[in-house]
């Protein structure tokens, strides 16, 4: 107890609810909570000094570590802006590819997530039934790159290995079974009223509270801001494919859950159209081929968007003639994102601020870096 | 509004160049600095996507993208200070608190009128800021925790647990 | 015959009060055999039952069709370090997590298991008002709960205790009153309206069908009591880390986890004989015991299929269900079952 009467609460670095290394600190009145003060750094690596200090070609091993579920998006992000640094010019066939590995690795993503959100509030078994579709999801991954989380399949100027036909029959196989199991999983939330008490009105953000924090991704979406960079300022190939972008405009844990669910459901749709899209032709510029990588300089600088499966991943570097970038930047959307989360706890209590923390998706490689 | 000033290569009266991903870089010394972010903020950059530090080893200079959501528009602002001060855009941004903070604990910028500005992703009383160049990388410092639960700072491996 | 004469007998040579004093104490040793055991079957039940859920395997490993997996964990919790907090209450600490045992064993040996083959009647205790004391055997779980919070000086342990409180408070009441229905309508049809055996006897329709009220409110306490999800606010696994057993390891945490299992069998067990019909079987020569086992392991799914589909509820709705819903609705099932059983004589 502190002078005003309120117990100090330590909630984390390891805590079943933290995902990870978050560490809150919170006044509590009873079970209320008063003040949420949240301690971030546990995973720290400094992957921007890291990135300085290594090759081009090597900054994506850091990128794939940020956001560990969803790593090939995080390789996407950084090779945006290392292109146009670099001035590589990346083959069609390698952008649908880059498409297609991007959706499906946000669709991992947000199966973590709704797993994890359902362990949060208690519910054991649609964890189980998320990540089956998720292994799903890795077992692709491995057959393209050999890795499951930490991919490393893109590089600079296309991607490491050529789809082969037989991966584009798993995955084909893959979308024929998932939107039937997706509305299994979505109904097992949605259909609990238990589920809906815990989730509905709460952790209300404000449309605008929510931009003056800088909150992107799902969580603006769920506050009714249609934003999203594949729409705004189409990279890859995003402006060639059809998709919609869910928006709520309830802002509460419940429209976030919401549209993650929507956000999965185009992505299938986006993965589907990529697939038949698909040209034939080289999948790499090389210019860019792995030999030739360190001796690549970067001059000029880039700042780049993509829509990560948190929300907006920026990446802004600096090159200064060298093979080594001189200023690498991330934006990380879940840094953020987590900012706001003080904002949204304040008089709530304990099993809200576990719901509401959970519904911010929080990875702590990306928070951290 | 952007098609006049196109030609004259300004945008709200300050000229600009053109970066390699063919946004607006806009240079401000630190005097008119806060005004004309106040102008951006009115004018509907209501979204601070990003505070960077670039250490120049003579000077540092910081970036600030900012991102309108409503005209889908990103301007750089770029302000070079040699003493490592800029004011504070946290009374304009609130997403600018985390970031000044993060700013100040990886590049050492201190932020004039920053509510709370102490370090964020590493423990108090690290010894200097890991992202300068001058960095000295081959001292490791270690993070222990006292009898309080406070994290503290040492350069003794063996030290604490 | 009972089990009690069947060992007096063997060792009726020893005399009047020996022998009596062995066949007591063979028996009470015969009832916790038979409760562990059924605990055990019931949690690799449990085990297996959710891995089905989930669409996982389950315990596979140890011995066949992971039968031993049990054992094995108990021997995993033995073997592991045990770490007392620094400024625990030393006493409460390690007394609570044996009163919360020893109040769910006292508990199984006061319900009537039926007649089983060669021995004849299993029912341990022989008092005749084995309602009042089945439930307060089972009022010395809670105690155990919060002394484990108080003692273990954790702030989780400490909210967690509060909320066992808060929970026991709330959902023993229409507990009770929906127990109180059932012996009225029993002592309208016996003279020991407070002993279970004759509760049972006097079930020629099940009172679950004559009460589906009290059925519905004894059964959601009995949820709230065995304290799994949706109503685990006391150990609210991601919320306050483990609630009052945040700070027990090895066995002690154990035993707590036992406690929970053997609440959910011994909730499913008292919901069989008071509302179920107990151990009477389809045919007049049934071994009452399979009976009452088949009611208590169906309900037991049942309880756990609550658990593995429902999140948890928030403490303040759940204080809420117990006070605004729960009571109300067991006052209600009382007048009625009081309206039914005066009024119409059923």
């Amino acid at each position: 107890m502190d002078s005003s009467g309120w117990t100090e609460l330590n909630i984390g670095p390891q805590h079943p609810s933290t995902h990870g290394v978050l560490r809150l600190k919170v006044k509590l009145d009873g079970e209320i909570i008063k003040d949420v003060e949240p301690v971030i750094g546990y995973l720290h690596r400094n992957a921007e000094k890291l990135c300085e200090m290594s090759y081009y070609c090597d900054n994506l091993i850091y990128f794939d570590r940020l956001d560990y579920v969803a790593s090939m998006i995080m390789e996407s992000g950084f090779l945006e802006a290392a292109e146009k640094v670099l001035d590589i010019e990346v083959p069609e066939r390698a952008k649908w590819i880059r498409v297609i590995m991007s959706e499906l690795s946000r669709i991992a993503s947000h199966l973590v997530w709704a797993g994890a959100f359902g362990l949060d509030l208690g519910m054991l078994t649609p964890f189980f039934y998320c990540f089956i579709q998720r292994e799903k999801i890795l077992n692709i991954f491995t057959e393209v790159c050999g890795s499951r989380q930490q991919t490393n399949y893109m590089s600079i100027g296309g991607v490491y290995q050529d789809l082969q036909e037989e991966t584009i029959t798993h995955i084909w196989e893959f979308l024929k079974q998932f939107p039937e199991k997706l509305e299994e999983i979505y109904k097992l939330f949605i259909k609990n009223d238990i589920f809906f008490s815990r989730t509905k009105d709460i952790g209300y953000l404000p449309k605008d509270v929510a931009i003056d924090y800088g909150v992107t991704g799902p969580m603006l979406r769920a506050s009714g801001v249609p934003y999203d960079v594949r729409k705004d300022e189409p990279y890859l190939t995003y402006d060639k494919v059809n998709f919609d972008v869910p928006v709520s405009q309830k802002g509460d844990v419940l429209a976030r859950f919401v549209v993650r669910f929507e956000e999965m459901r185009q992505s299938a749709r986006i993965v589907k159209q990529a697939l038949e899209k698909l040209p034939d032709g080289p999948y790499f510029n090389p210019k860019g081929k792995k030999s030739l990588m360190i001796r690549v300089r970067g001059n000029g600088e880039a700042y780049s968007r993509v829509e990560s499966s948190k929300g907006e991943l920026g990446t802004y570097i600096v090159a200064d003639g060298s093979v080594r970038p001189y200023r690498v930047r991330i934006r990380s959307p879940t840094f953020k994102n987590l900012s706001v989360l003080p904002v949204l706890a304040k008089d709530t209590m304990i099993a809200d601020l576990v719901s509401i923390s959970g519904s911010i998706d929080l990875v702590f490689g990306e928070v951290d870096r | 509004m952007e098609d006049t000033e196109d030609k004259q290569k300004t945008f709200m009266g300050k000229e600009y160049t053109l970066g390699k991903d063919g946004r607006k870089i806009i240079f401000l010394t630190k005097d008119e600095f806060l005004p004309f972010m106040k102008r951006l903020k009115e004018s509907g950059f209501s979204h601070l996507s990003l505070i960077t530090g670039v250490d120049r080893r003579d000077y540092i200079e910081v970036v600030y993208h900012l991102h309108s959501i409503s005209t889908n528009e990103i301007v750089v602002i770029k302000v070079k200070t040699k003493d490592s001060r800029v004011p504070s855009v946290t009374s304009l941004w609130s997403s600018a608190d985390w970031d000044e903070r993060e700013q100040y604990d990886m590049m050492g910028i201190i932020f004039e009128g920053h509510p709370n500005l102490k370090r964020i992703l590493l423990p108090e009383g690290w010894i200097g800021h890991p992202l300068r160049k001058n960095y000295d990388m081959d001292t490791p410092q270690y993070v222990n925790m006292d009898e309080d639960g406070e994290d503290y700072v040492t350069f003794d491996s063996g030290d604490g647990w | 015959m009972s089990l009690l004469t069947v060992f007096q007998s063997w060792f009726s040579p020893l005399g009047h009060f020996w022998s009596y004093a062995i066949a007591y104490f063979l028996e009470a040793v015969v009832g916790l055999i038979l409760a562990a055991l059924s605990l055990i079957i019931m949690i690799y039940l449990f085990r297996k039952y959710m891995a089905r859920l989930q669409r996982r395997i389950g315990p596979n490993r140890v011995g066949k069709y992971g039968l031993l997996q049990l054992i094995a964990d108990a021997m995993k919790l033995m073997g592991k370090e045990v770490i007392f907090p620094a400024r625990r209450d030393d006493l409460p600490y390690r007394v609570a997590p044996l009163l919360v045992i020893f109040g769910l064993f006292a508990a199984f040996f006061i319900i009537p298991y039926g007649n089983i083959p060669y021995f004849g009647s299993l029912t341990i205790s022989h008092s005749d008002v084995t309602v009042i004391l089945l439930f307060a055997f089972m009022a010395i779980m809670p105690i155990g709960e919060v002394l484990a919070g108080i003692s273990s000086k954790n702030k989780y342990s400490l909210t967690g205790a509060m909320r066992a409180v808060a929970k026991d408070i709330s959902f023993e009441v229409p507990m009770m009153l929906s127990i109180i229905a059932v012996v009225l309508m029993s002592s309208a049809r016996t003279a020991n309206a407070l002993n279970l055996q004759s509760i049972i006897t006097s079930q020629v329709i099940p009172y679950g069908i004559l009460e589906p009220l009290g059925i519905f409110v004894f059964f959601v306490a009995t949820v709230a009591r065995a304290s799994h999800t949706p109503f685990d606010l006391g150990e609210s696994e991601s919320e306050l880390v483990s609630g009052f057993s945040t700070e027990y390891t090895g066995l002690r945490f154990g035993l707590f986890y036992m406690g929970l299992f053997g609440s959910i069998f011994l909730g499913s067990l008292i919901l069989s004989v008071f509302y179920l019909g107990g151990y009477h079987g389809p045919f007049a020569g049934s071994i009452g015991w399979v009976w009452l086992m088949v009611r208590a392991f169906i309900l037991v799914l049942i309880f756990f299929t609550v658990w593995l589909a429902m999140p948890r509820i928030r403490i303040d709705k759940f204080m809420d269900l117990g006070w605004k819903y729960l009571l109300p609705i067991s006052f209600i099932n009382l007048v009625i079952s009081g309206v039914l059983t005066l009024g119409f004589g059923w």
